[in-house]
């Protein structure tokens, strides 16, 4: 029997691994994950969720006379110190069941749980010594008494979340290595839809009708131009580098201030521990210059005013010509404003744990070109264009993890800021006419060649 | 006619594909017409085999994959008469077309797969073109 290469054949840039070995180990680690869920699960379920439904469903109701508080003390060992002691509040009641009268050290609630002493303490305090309450016994074991029914909510939580979604997660993956084992990657991709249920994770391509492979234009055509057909939605990096800073100053200083509020309280009852606010400092630091970054990429982003496209038609073309508005508002002075047509190569892939993308600008060609631009703040600065798609152009692609991308890109230089770059996606279709369009284009470029 | 010699695994079996049109030149919308020879599987008992016409990426990226005709034969009788020889043809779709980009590359192939009766299973690839996308370059310096 041969067992199967752990290498395949080599695509690409790239030796890919062998799709046996890679169903397998896929299998065994969803396999892992769906064991994991279910013990933690069935942990959780027989010492948490059971006594619990079993107190609200099989106990029987009496009526308890309390005789006395007292405290259940709790010792876990915690080395080297020795043991902790923890807590628990307790009522001595008496009850009868079935007409024997029993005293017994109540629970208050199903899950009483270890606390400090004095919180103890403080919890004994609103029960009555004398006092008449309702009362719940376990008819198995009629000393087993608890003062409180109910559902301790955050723990059914816990059993739904934390084990359900390990076997939520493993169970789907499994399911799905299993549907796929001994069927060929073409049967599986025709039978795309039940495998998309069973990865949620996976993100759906979503193609033109028509057009397999092409990216859907419905969100680059709902937006009428002021003077072209539409208004190109622009694409820009330093909008989520702006919406990054800003993240990530909020997260740092919220935790900066969760841990300032106990060195804080010190400060103000007069204790100064200099050890815990020299561990600080260095927070603070990093806080406050995430600030400033935001600050400073929000001053940039803003500073230099919207940068608009138009068009007179979209989708586009190969060979096609099309009018093209670019207009740009602000009130600084831009040495230079240019308008390139580009198109840009992405491709994503695993390296180890981690998920990359790689983009290569593949064509580019110059539109427009403009010196001393001048926007004032009451009228934008606009000029017109056309942009000719090449007749032999790919068109836009996309695809799970790669894609190719036409996109109209201006670029900037700010007499007072940095360069910038603004994109603006369009989509090109395949030519109109098919086969005719392509042999047509084809037969011109091999008479172009020709001596 | 022409017969494509590339295999995309090694083994006993051999897989013949005759394409209709020359130098496997296709556009879309054009009907794609296959014949194909199994030869060397004497021996072997085929359980199943598939035809497929599919596309899939290639390059930098993980490789993706779009089926655009698949067709198993399971039927006894069929089998054994489509594991000798076989033919299956379908029209091309607008797109995508074939495409030799620097990261990512789109590719046409068609595909016959034999299951046999010992569980292990042999794939032929064959390679087309559909439209004419000449390969992408890099951008002259100082664009």
């Amino acid at each position: 029997m041969r067992l199967p290469r752990l290498y395949a054949k080599k695509r690409g840039h790239r030796r890919t691994v062998s799709r046996e070995w890679g169903v397998l180990g896929d299998g065994i680690f969803h396999a892992i994950l769906l064991a994991a869920g279910m013990f933690f699960g069935g942990l959780l379920v027989s010492g948490v969720v059971a006594p619990e439904w079993r107190i609200n469903h099989e106990f029987v109701r009496t009526t308890c006379t309390i005789q006395a508080k007292g405290l259940a003390r709790i010792t876990r060992p915690d080395p080297p110190a020795g043991v902790v002691a923890h807590w628990e509040p307790r009522l001595l009641v008496r009850y009868s069941t079935d007409g024997v009268v029993r005293e017994s050290w109540a629970r208050i609630t199903a899950h009483d749980t270890a606390v400090e002493r004095d919180t103890a303490i403080g919890r004994l305090s609103g029960w009555k010594l004398g006092a008449e309450v309702p009362g719940w016994f376990d008819p198995g074991v009629p000393d087993d008494v608890v003062l409180q029914r109910g559902y301790s909510f955050w723990l059914w939580l816990l059993v739904l979340l934390l084990p359900g979604a390990l076997v939520l997660i493993g169970g789907s993956g499994l399911v799905r290595r299993l549907r796929a084992w001994g069927k060929s990657e073409e049967r599986l991709a025709a039978s795309a839809g039940l495998s998309e249920l069973l990865d949620p994770l996976a993100q759906p391509v979503h193609a033109a009708p028509g057009h397999p492979g092409v990216p859907q234009w419905d969100d680059l055509v709902n937006s009428p131009g002021t003077i072209l057909r539409y208004r190109l939605p622009v694409e820009s990096p330093e909008y989520w580098t702006v919406f990054g800073f800003g993240f990530f100053a909020l997260l740092w200083n919220l935790v900066v201030v969760v841990l300032a509020v106990g060195p804080g309280l010190d400060l103000l009852g007069g204790r100064f521990e200099w050890l815990v606010v020299a561990l600080l400092v260095p927070f603070l630091i990093v806080g406050v210059g995430g600030v400033v970054l935001f600050v400073r990429s929000l001053l940039l982003a803003t500073a230099i005013g919207t940068t608009q496209v138009e068009i007179s038609a979209h989708p586009l073309l190969p060979g096609g010509r099309y009018d093209v508005l670019l207009a740009q508002g602000g009130t600084g002075v831009l040495r230079s404003l240019e308008l390139l047509l580009e198109l840009e190569e992405q491709a994503t892939f695993r390296q180890g744990t981690d998920t990359r993308s790689e983009q290569i600008t593949v064509y580019r060609q110059p539109v427009a070109a403009c010196g001393d631009v001048r926007p004032a703040p009451t009228s934008r600065f606009e000029t017109r264009t056309v942009v000719e798609i090449p007749a032999d152009a790919m068109h836009s692609f996309t695809s799970a993890h790669n894609a190719v991308r036409w996109r109209l890109v201006v670029r900037g230089i700010p007499d007072r800021w940095p360069a910038f770059s603004r994109a603006f996606p369009v989509v090109v279709l395949p030519p109109a006419n098919g086969a005719a369009a392509s042999r047509a284009t084809h037969d011109a470029a091999a008479e172009r060649e020709t001596p | 006619m022409m017969v494509d010699p590339q295999e995309r695994s090694v083994g006993n079996p051999r897989i013949e594909v005759f394409f209709a049109h020359q130098r496997r030149q296709y556009e879309p919308g054009d009907r794609l017409a296959v014949r194909y020879v199994v030869e060397g599987c004497e021996g072997e008992m085929i359980r199943v085999i598939e035809h497929s016409v599919v596309w899939y990426t290639e390059g930098k990226g993980e490789e993706d994959l779009g089926v655009h005709f698949f067709e198993r034969i399971t039927d006894r009788g069929a089998v054994a008469s489509a594991g000798r020889d076989g033919a299956f043809e379908t029209t091309l779709p607008a797109s995508p077309l074939s495409y030799e980009g620097l990261i990512v590359k789109v590719r046409w192939c068609v595909r016959v797969r034999l299951f046999f009766a010992s569980g292990r299973d042999f794939v032929s690839e064959h390679v087309f073109l559909v439209g004419r996308i000449p390969p992408a370059r890099l951008p002259p310096r100082g664009l």
